[in-house]
């Protein structure tokens, strides 16, 4: 050693310098003597779903002693799968929040952890989730951060309104125009019938357009709110201009197929179908045009108000890894991994104007979505709630029955009005 | 004197000696699935009870409630309609699958040809999958295009059920994919039995001028009751049991049209997390169950014949 310096070899301190630098700016110097870490994690349908793996990929090339597993799980029942792992004592670290239900079943339970203390500690800014956060924060304390933020908006067969030679929907459109359209583009009969719009199984594709007012939530005492719209889905499906629900239930229908099949022109979904049709269009699956339109309003609400959801992580309190789960959180739900969620095709729930940028620019979006995308309010699905699970379960009964004409708009929402009402006298 | 008593004491202690031996290996055998239902379903019942008498969110401190759980069975409506779906799909089920298995073991034990391919045939679908099989016949029953509607309505039928789209029709519709899918296990048990009937019976009957019908009536329906016993036992345990079929058809649905008890017991625990509220329903189901069998081995003896 004396030797090189002896030389004086002007270029070994700066070779020194230059080589601390970069391996203390990758990290990896300090991250290879940190000892391993194995990490587990909940999700769902894995094989399907690109980003999950994406951003784990993303995170252990920069933290090399970390590894994190998925424990893949079916996306219908996650949460009760989930809820009966934790009663269990699981200790699986991190917990991905799939819905407000499962999230408010999990924290009042104290199965996962307050995070309050280690945002602050972290100096984390929770503004850039823009009003997401504060829809996770329960009596003052926030246990979960989102990572991604669909939002329900109009997809549609530009084919079937060419075809048609009808105008593509705007996006300031009424539940009203939506209504109209839906009749003029349905035509054809039997195997090549082709309906004017899609209602999905699900109990929000109903539901949702009747809070986007904001006057109301899904948690009411008087639920004579929900009847126009489903005054309205129940007069399409009278008059066939959409898919009867009983069949679409008993033949476990996904609303993946029948637009794929172009066997309709309008669909209310949710903005995580974008990076499914994208994948299903560039594997062949389809061939024809399509595009996106802001979700319709009920008349007088501003145009771009739409429904969302949230995916957030949480930490398990059974965890034994409760701080490096943590790292690899902030990680997941920061700018980092919003870049890498973007670049799969779908919505981080972190919207800034480079990440909107990134997933514009994806191969296969339809120009249409960055406008589409554009929202004004977004209306959480299901409020924060002790017995939001048993308030749900009444509500998607009664869904069932009135889809399925078993009893009327006015006779369920009569039923619904008094089962809630019975659930609240308990 | 002493010695023949010291070697009678000798034989006897040898005696019972290998005699303990005997239960030890016949134990050792026992052990292992003796083991398996201490830990998998007496452990667990026994804490059902417990907690059936207890308020428990599945995570937070477990309190006591004394009655209250079963006190609020008397104004669960769900309870209530649970309970009446269950005897409804118990009532279609458990004669319409003996029936049906009775009658294909009567025809199956006839020298027919390709008797045996009938017989795998109709056993089948004991051993498909589940789900598949629900699947299968929600796409037989499907409303508007399904096989079967399609063949009503060439027949002539108006207005087709609409099967599990029904509040109506889809308690029948379980029962009908239910009696299918396990009337090929209960037809072996009566195949086994028809087999074991001595032909001397019949013969004997056929000399004294018995006709087909009073061969059935005096001869076959007596010597099979031992196995009517065993399956009627068996399929009403296993009918208020039922949950998998009826979730993976309808999920308790349209409404709570085949919501049935333990569906109800599933949603209170998993779905609510009362898990005190449905270990008491469960409590219902068991004393429900062991009641219907304890009646039934007492009336055993007034109708069931054996040889």
């Amino acid at each position: 050693m004396p030797r090189l310096f002896a030389q004086r070899n002007a270029k070994f301190p700066v070779v020194l310098l230059s080589l601390l630098v970069v391996l203390a700016l990758s990290g990896g110097v300090f991250a290879q003597d940190a000892a391993p870490v194995a990490l587990r994690m909940t999700a769902w349908d894995v094989a399907t779903t690109p980003y999950w793996q994406a951003l784990i990929d993303a995170y252990e090339a920069q933290n090399p002693n970390v590894t994190v597993e998925l424990t893949d799980l079916a996306s219908a029942d996650y949460q009760d799968v989930v809820n009966i792992m934790l009663s269990g004592g699981d200790t699986t670290d991190i917990i991905t929040v799939k819905d407000i239900p499962g999230y408010s079943a999990m924290l009042t339970r104290g199965q996962i952890i307050p995070l309050t203390d280690l945002i602050e500690a972290a100096d984390l800014d929770l503004s850039v989730y823009s009003g997401a956060a504060e829809e996770l924060t329960y009596e003052g304390e926030i246990y979960a951060l989102p990572f991604r933020s669909d939002i329900w908006i109009l997809y549609y067969n530009k084919d079937i309104f060419d075809a048609a030679g009808i105008d593509y929907p705007t996006n300031d459109m009424t539940w009203d125009e939506f209504d109209a359209l839906a009749r003029q583009l349905t035509s054809g009969s039997g195997a090549d019938k082709v309906y004017g719009g899609h209602f999905h199984v699900w109990r929000s594709t109903v539901q949702l357009a009747t809070v986007q007012d904001g006057e109301n939530t899904i948690i009411a005492e008087d639920y004579s709110f929900l009847a126009p719209m489903y005054n309205m889905v129940t007069g399409l499906q009278a008059d066939g201009m959409i898919m009867d629900y009983g069949e679409l239930r008993t033949g476990s229908i996904h609303y993946s197929g029948v637009f794929k099949n172009a066997q309709v022109a309008m669909l209310p979904m949710g903005s995580w179908f974008i990076a499914t049709l994208i994948a299903a269009e560039n594997a062949g699956e389809f061939d024809f045009d399509w595009g996106v339109a802001a979700y319709p309003h009920p008349e007088g609400v501003a145009a771009g108000t739409t429904a969302g959801t949230l995916t957030s992580l949480a930490i398990n309190a059974n965890s034994a890894n409760q701080e490096a789960a943590w790292d690899f959180i902030q990680f997941y739900t920061g700018p980092e991994g919003a870049q890498v969620l973007a670049e799969t095709g779908n919505l981080p729930a972190i919207r800034t104007p480079e990440v909107l940028a990134t997933f514009a620019a994806l191969d296969g979006v339809p120009e249409e979505a960055a406008e589409a995308l554009q929202t004004t309010t977004v209306r959480l699905e299901l409020p924060m709630h002790p017995r939001v699970g048993a308030i749900e379960q009444v509500l998607n009964e009664e869904h069932e029955l009135i889809m399925t004409n078993s009893i009327s708009v006015e006779e369920g929402i009569a039923e619904i009005n008094r089962r809630i009402a019975e659930l609240g006298e308990e | 004197m002493s010695t023949v008593s010291l070697r009678q004491t000798t034989i006897a202690a040898g005696k019972r000696r290998s005699h303990f031996k005997k239960y030890l290996v016949a134990y050792s055998f026992i052990l292992p699935n003796l083991i398996g239902f201490a830990i998998f379903t007496l452990v667990p019942m026994v804490f059902s009870l417990a907690l059936s008498f207890m308020n428990w969110d599945g995570a937070n401190q477990i309190s006591w409630a004394g009655l209250d759980n079963f006190r609020r069975l008397l104004t669960d409506e769900t309870f209530g309609i649970s309970l009446r779906n269950t005897l409804f799909f118990v009532s279609g089920n458990v004669p319409l699958t003996m029936m049906a298995s009775l009658g294909l073991a009567l025809l199956l034990n006839q020298p027919l040809r390709g008797r045996n391919l009938f017989r795998t045939t109709f056993f089948f679908p004991y051993v498909a999958s589940l789900v598949a099989v629900a699947v299968v016949w929600n796409m037989l029953f499907f409303p508007s295009a399904g096989p079967v509607n399609q063949v009503l309505i060439s027949l002539g039928v108006q207005n087709p059920p609409r099967w599990a789209a029904s509040v109506d029709w889809a308690m029948p519709t379980v029962i009908m994919a239910s009696v299918w899918k396990g009337m090929g296990y209960y037809m072996i048990i009566y195949l086994a039995a028809l087999q074991s009937i001595p032909s001397t019976l019949y013969e004997a009957a056929a000399v004294d001028g018995a006709n087909g019908w009073q061969k059935f009536r005096h001869i076959t329906l007596p010597m099979l009751t031992p196995a009517t016993f065993f399956i009627s036992v068996m399929l009403i345990i296993s009918s208020f049991k039922i949950f998998d079929l009826i979730m993976v058809m309808t999920g308790g649905g349209p409404g709570r049209a085949t919501n049935v008890l333990v569906i109800h017991i599933y949603n209170t625990a998993f779905r609510e997390f009362r898990f005190g509220y449905s270990s008491s329903i469960a409590m219902v189901l068991l004393v429900m169950v062991l009641g219907i069998t304890i009646v039934q081995f007492y009336m055993e003896r007034r109708w069931v014949k054996y040889q």
